[in-house]
């Protein structure tokens, strides 16, 4: 019953939130004026909250994304479903904080729950050790990038000499002062957002449910670092180092990450690395520092959460019915085609999704990531260096998203040609698992609550590309188009012979993790082992010695207890002598 | 004579009677070491009574006293030395133990 | 004269006790303990103390020392020579005897110096027995209620049946 509670104020608050992202299009930009405290001498703290076109775009995605997911989850999660729904309608609420924040601090406090929100919710499957680790870690890397995020709030509301956001960018700042504390606030954004350095702890989130992932991982909390430099873009842009290691490190990600994705073996797996490229993306058109860039990059981000969202409720769904998201399994289905037939809505909106995600023209994914490349193009030709680099990066990128994109959806919904099973392209794969089957016959369709929020989104993927307006550059169009056949070409011939290549360095990540293993993972653990070594032998072994101290004083006492009498009478004689002595000496 | 004769007497008598309970074996051979104990504070007793004259005869009747008690007291040790040879087949002072409280603490205690 | 009898007794009581406490057998030293209790009532003779020298033989000599004999007797002492007679513990009670005999001795040689005694002056059974039944009469009475005392605890604590020293 208070499962139900829950579930009704859950759908009821994503419902309120898209009302009010209905209500507040087209109003004026205002903000809002609330009583407030001073910091010290200087500074004034309150609670503002502003609202403009960047807040109702994100109020909206948060609310559609939300409901969507809020509905989904009636249908998914079976188990402690009060606390699960209470703490998504928890993590919504924090969203709209970020959203609607005027003040670097309210801003940073809707940030924290949602980290906070995060964690709770990869770990809702606490029984899993790996939905455990993941939670730690995803909590742990994205604290250490708040640290940066908190010391760029004072910096910069230092420099600015207020925390307002509608006024920061409106002073004079000094520019080593800017500059620090931008990139300490690009520290948060890389934390929260999963950019190199940082980046390993999203794929290790999907332990979690996967609406969870689709809301929190795909949608709107990673997505919130793309938010804030927009909302302070200004700022940014008056920081042109900064802009410059943004841009850097969104190259180097959105590489990294597709060439991660190309050698993942799960689902969930390959949607994370996709999601963290295409941040990147986001991140690289935000780094071009032109308005046409941050246009594209809340554009991408608005089609993003429409189509990952969409991939990961649909992977939830195969998770759900066939009990894995990893390859190895989901392709014993293929021999008859199972999971096409018995799975249909699931099996097309998939399709959608993936298209979108690809780049195929005509849907939503094409669009914005021809935005993107578009700004690139013209920032190049005006001569930026950056320009070209994020150009190149994106276009490879493009290519490569086409390539896994591909081979999931081959992998996962057709058999393949090759005889005898494609030997060993899997772990734990047997050569001849092409030909056994499992029981497909109690195969079926997700329930209505499942599919329909699919199906919503399938549209928005689709037809959110043609909410900004066509406008295509027909050069860059046709210059897309071939990049994703190239891409695709290699998987689909991979995929027809049945062989599944995947580089040692790939299969590791780039070794990030067990670098950071030996760097900080073992010497924590070798300071945890000291400090209990140190607690038990040290401290305890001074608490055990003051007992042994006792029982080896009274065990020497005991030593006079000889129970020979005449011992006893030598002590009595000695000791009465000594007396008399005594006696003898003060006496005189 | 001077009065330290018969004292100093008394005090050797009586160390050596401390020696021999101390250091003998044999129970009965302590028992008799003690008994010197008594004879060296029976001279004592009479050689104060000499010195210091009060008509009631004090240390003499004293002496006397000590003498009854010494046969008392003689009479339930070797009772008790009795005894000790019944249970234990010997009567060495030394090696009878039975004061000793045996070990109830069992090893080991602490952690 | 009476320095000199007083002397000799003593020295012979001094000697006798050393044999009492080193002799190797038992029953010699039990025999060398009738000597010196010999020479203590010689030495009271010697004050003139004559009922306590007569009391002494009597009750020592002939009762506590038959006594110790026959105690000897009934837990078969060995008539051998035992060269563990002694315990090890004997050196240091030689020392601490002759501590304390330091002390008393410098106690009383300091605190008595020259003084002088006369042999008692009366020292006969008419006096004694006077002066017990006169003014010591009731330490009498209570001592032969500790006689009794000593008498039925003795007799109790040989029974046999279940008092092997369990005590």
């Amino acid at each position: 019953m208070i499962a139900t509670a829950w579930r009704v104020v859950g759908v009821g608050f994503s419902l309120l939130v898209v009302l009010a992202a209905a209500l507040l299009y087209g109003v004026d930009p205002q903000q809002t004026t609330s009583a407030g405290s001073m910091i010290g001498q200087d500074f004034w703290f309150s609670y503002e909250f502003r609202t403009d076109d960047l807040t109702v775009l994100m109020l909206a995605v948060v609310g559609v994304v939300s409901a969507c997911v809020q509905v989904y989850s009636i249908g998914y999660v079976r188990e402690r479903v009060a606390s699960y729904t209470a703490i998504v309608t928890l993590f919504t609420a924090a969203m709209i904080a970020v959203v609607i924040a005027d003040n670097l601090f309210l801003l940073l406090i809707g940030w924290e729950v949602m980290g906070a929100c995060s964690y709770l919710l990869i770990g809702h499957y606490w029984e899993r050790s790996d939905a455990r680790a993941g939670a730690v870690k995803a909590f742990l890397m994205t604290r250490l990038g708040d640290v940066g995020f908190l010391f760029g709030i004072f910096v910069l509301g230092v420099g600015y000499h207020t925390f307002r956001i509608s006024e920061l960018g409106d002073g004079p700042i000094e520019p080593h002062l800017l500059t620090a504390g931008t990139l300490l606030l690009l520290v948060g954004v890389i934390g929260k957002s999963a950019q190199v350095p940082l980046q390993t702890w999203l794929p290790d989130a999907m332990p979690g449910p996967s609406p969870v992932s689709a809301l929190i991982h795909a949608a709107t909390m990673v997505a919130a670092g793309v938010f804030l430099i927009a909302r302070l873009y200004d700022v940014f842009v008056a920081a042109e180092t900064t802009l410059t290691v943004l841009a850097v490190v969104a190259c180097v990600t959105m590489l990294v990450a597709a060439f991660c994705a190309m050698a993942a073996v799960e689902v969930k797996r390959v949607l994370a690395w996709s999601t963290v490229s295409q941040l990147a993306i986001m991140f690289a058109g935000l780094s071009l520092g032109t308005d046409d860039g941050r246009h594209a990059a809340l554009f991408h981000l608005l089609t993003h959460a429409a189509f990952k969202g969409l991939l990961f409720l649909c992977a939830g769904v195969l998770l759900h019915q066939v009990g894995s998201a990893a390859f190895v399994v989901l392709r014993r289905y293929t021999r008859r085609g199972a999971l096409r037939k018995r799975l249909p809505v699931t099996f097309v909106t998939m399709t959608i999704g993936l298209a979108a995600l690809a780049g195929v023209p005509g849907f939503a994914g094409f669009f914005s990531k021809d935005s993107v490349i578009e700004a690139a193009w013209h920032h190049a030709r005006d001569g930026s260096a950056i320009g070209w680099v994020v150009l190149v990066s994106v276009c490879l990128t493009a290519a490569l998203t086409a390539f896994y994109c591909v081979r999931l959806w081959l992998w996962v919904f057709f058999r393949t040609p090759a005889l005898a099973g494609a030997l060993g392209a899997f772990e734990d794969d047997d050569p001849m698992a092409d030909l056994e089957e499992p029981d497909s016959s109690k195969l079926r369709e997700g329930s209505w609550l499942m599919l329909a929020p699919l199906i919503l989104l399938a549209i928005g993927a689709i037809g959110l590309g043609y909410a900004d307006g066509v406008h295509l550059n027909w050069v860059v169009a046709l210059g897309t188009t071939v990049l994703a056949v190239f891409g695709a070409l290699p998987a689909y011939s991979l995929w027809q012979r049945g062989a599944d290549p995947r580089p040692v360095f790939l299969e590791r990540e780039f070794g990030f993790d067990s670098a950071y293993g030996r760097a900080f993972v073992v010497p924590v653990q070798w300071l945890a082992r000291l400090a209990v070594g140190g607690d038990r032998d040290v401290i305890g072994g001074y608490v055990r010695a003051t007992g042994r101290a006792g029982v080896l004083a009274s065990a020497g006492f005991r030593k006079l207890q000889t129970g020979n009498v005449q011992t006893y009478l030598t002590a009595a004689v000695v000791g009465a002598v000594a007396l008399a002595i005594l006696a003898g000496v003060i006496g005189s | 004579m001077p009065i330290v004769v018969p004292l100093l007497l008394a005090v050797a008598l009586f160390c050596i009677g401390v020696y021999g309970v101390l250091a003998r074996r044999n129970a009965i051979t302590l028992l008799m070491s003690f008994e010197l104990m008594l004879n060296a504070v029976n001279i004592n007793l009479v050689a104060f009574d000499a010195w210091h004259v009060d008509g009631l005869a004090t240390g003499q009747t004293l002496a006397v006293f000590v003498i009854t008690i010494a046969a008392a007291e003689i009479g339930l040790g070797l009772a008790i030395v009795l005894l000790l040879f019944r249970g234990h087949g010997h009567v060495d002072a030394d090696a009878a133990r039975d004061l000793l409280e045996q070990d109830p603490v069992e090893k080991g205690v602490e952690q | 004269m009476t320095t000199a009898l007083f002397s000799i007794a003593g020295a012979v009581a001094l000697l006798a006790a050393v044999m009492v406490v080193t002799s190797r057998r038992i029953v010699h030293a039990a025999l060398w303990l009738v000597v010196a209790l010999g020479a203590v009532a010689g030495c009271f003779g010697a004050l003139h103390a004559e009922f306590v020298a007569l009391v002494q033989i009597l009750v020592y000599v002939g009762a506590i020392v038959v006594l110790v004999l026959f105690a000897l007797m009934l837990t078969k002492a060995p008539t051998n020579p035992l060269p563990a007679l002694t315990t090890r513990r004997s050196p240091f009670a030689a020392v601490v005897a002759l501590v304390l005999a330091l002390v008393l001795g410098s106690g009383v040689v300091l605190a008595f110096g020259n003084e002088k005694l006369k042999p008692v002056p009366d020292g006969s059974a008419e006096a004694v027995g006077t002066a017990v039944f006169r003014t010591w009469v009731l330490p009498f009475e209570v001592l032969s209620v500790l006689l009794l005392a000593a008498l039925i605890g003795a007799i109790v604590l040989s029974q046999r049946s279940g008092k092997k020293g369990d005590d």
